[in-house]
């Protein structure tokens, strides 16, 4: 993986702040430097195309409209970002405004090589690499819930069905590994 | 084996996306009144976003900016209200820096940002609140016109939980002054409120801004609001 890259990672910082001024064009410099990576976060929630454009469409609308309440201090704004797309794109799903597409996701979308916009040069790679280790000291059907849980968009119910679990085992693995993750980041923190 | 509870875990829960139907609006409306309940979901997303991370990279249409673009474009989008005050928030404090060069470039200005909404050059200052929701990224801003006697209120950050309104009251500045009631605070909206005379002359630098729950309608009593979940100082910019 790219190593990350300090100057696109100021890019974003900057074209944000000018954002929450009202500035038009930063909108369009943030567009190109986040939407591949947002895409992809509403894609792996929405399993479809057309749905996750839609949601694409309504995250960056609402981004331009709630510019002034963005607190352009943040730390990393492509953290902040990608949980808002993330609850955007969940929000979609558990308001019934949309069913969740069949396609598995890989086959849905390919992106081009060498694409300028391939961001995982926006990454804060020691806070992504903490959040990792403390996943890695999870059991295995504890992890693997919460990654699709949080990733995929999923509800208790959908993750014991497909685990073929009852829904007090899959709670359960959950609430363990949720609060392991928190022990074990609260030692970072 | 121990298990995560109590509020982190619905918190945890909340920000994991897991939560749907009657849950899930049960805790909305607590995360709209909660600054404590709030700043525990945002603990947890800023924990879990590390994960948002992990490659998943695919390109939109190309049609997608287009459309974006077309959006902002059709309604001619100017951004909302609050956006150009802040502009011209900042042209008040080139002007209040003393610099005659940027004060004349700052005039000329006043009427540019503003579109159909312009404004006269001798306008007082603005003043502004921004009333922070404890530990999240949320805020109410509230800017307000003395010469036009009106507060913008945005409260894009607030979500109605169909069981409370919360509302906005003014405390002048000086001893014993009694709370005086702003309104009810429309969540998810940035709105426009044109304040009576007299009020309007209390909306001075330094009056605190608080920020109540309260029975849906508004405070029963308008000489005492309910319990305080935020509050803010009226400033000069």
């Amino acid at each position: 993986m790219t190593p990350a890259s300090p100057e696109r990672r100021e890019q974003l910082k900057a074209a944000m702040l000018r954002l929450s001024k009202g500035d038009r064009d930063a909108l369009e410099v943030v567009y190109r430097l986040t939407s591949v990576k947002l895409f992809g976060i509403c894609l792996r929630i929405l399993g479809d195309r057309k749905e996750a454009e839609d949601a694409l469409q309504d995250v960056y609308i609402t981004l331009w409209r709630n510019a002034a309440r963005y607190d352009a201090k943040r730390a990393s704004p492509i953290a902040w970002l990608a949980t808002f797309a993330r609850n955007r794109a969940v929000d979609r799903l558990r308001t019934g405004k949309v069913r969740r597409g069949a396609v598995p996701v890989e086959a849905a979308a390919e992106l081009p090589d060498g694409d300028p916009s391939a961001d995982d040069l926006l990454i804060d790679a020691e806070r992504t690499a903490r959040v990792h280790a403390c996943l890695d000291t999870l059991d295995e059907p504890q992890r693997g819930a919460i990654r699709t849980a949080f990733l995929e968009g999923r509800t208790y119910a959908e993750l014991a069905e497909r685990n073929a679990v009852p829904l007090g085992t899959m709670k359960s693995w959950i609430r363990r590994g949720l609060l392991k993750l928190r022990t074990c980041m609260e030692g970072g923190e | 084996m121990p298990e995560l509870s109590g509020e982190d875990l619905l918190a945890a829960e909340y920000a994991m996306g897991l939560l749907e139907g009657e849950d899930l609006l049960a805790v909305r409306g607590r995360m709209a009144r909660e600054t404590a309940f709030a700043g525990l979901v945002a603990q947890w997303e800023t924990r879990l976003a590390p994960l948002l991370d992990e490659p998943a990279h695919a390109a939109p249409s190309p049609e997608v900016w287009s459309r974006i673009a077309g959006e902002l474009e059709e309604r001619d989008e100017a951004p909302s209200p609050v956006v150009l005050l802040q502009r011209r928030v900042a042209v008040w404090q080139r002007i209040a820096a003393g610099s005659a060069v940027a004060a004349v470039a700052a005039v000329a200005l006043l009427f540019v940002p503003l579109g159909n909404t312009p404004a006269p050059a001798t306008d007082a200052p603005p003043l502004v609140a921004s009333i922070p929701i404890a530990d999240t990224p949320l805020r109410i801003g509230l800017t307000f016109l003395p010469e036009r006697e009106e507060l913008l209120v945005a409260a894009d950050g607030l979500t109605a939980d169909g069981a409370h309104d919360h509302e906005l009251w003014l405390i002048p500045p000086g001893e014993g002054a009694q709370p005086r009631s702003l309104g009810v605070v429309a969540p998810g909206t940035q709105e426009r409120v044109s304040l009576d005379p007299a009020l309007a002359r209390s909306m001075r630098q330094g009056a605190q801004i608080l920020l109540s729950q309260e029975p849906l309608g508004g405070a029963p009593d308008k000489s005492a609001p309910g319990p305080v979940v935020a509050q803010g100082t009226l400033a000069k910019t």
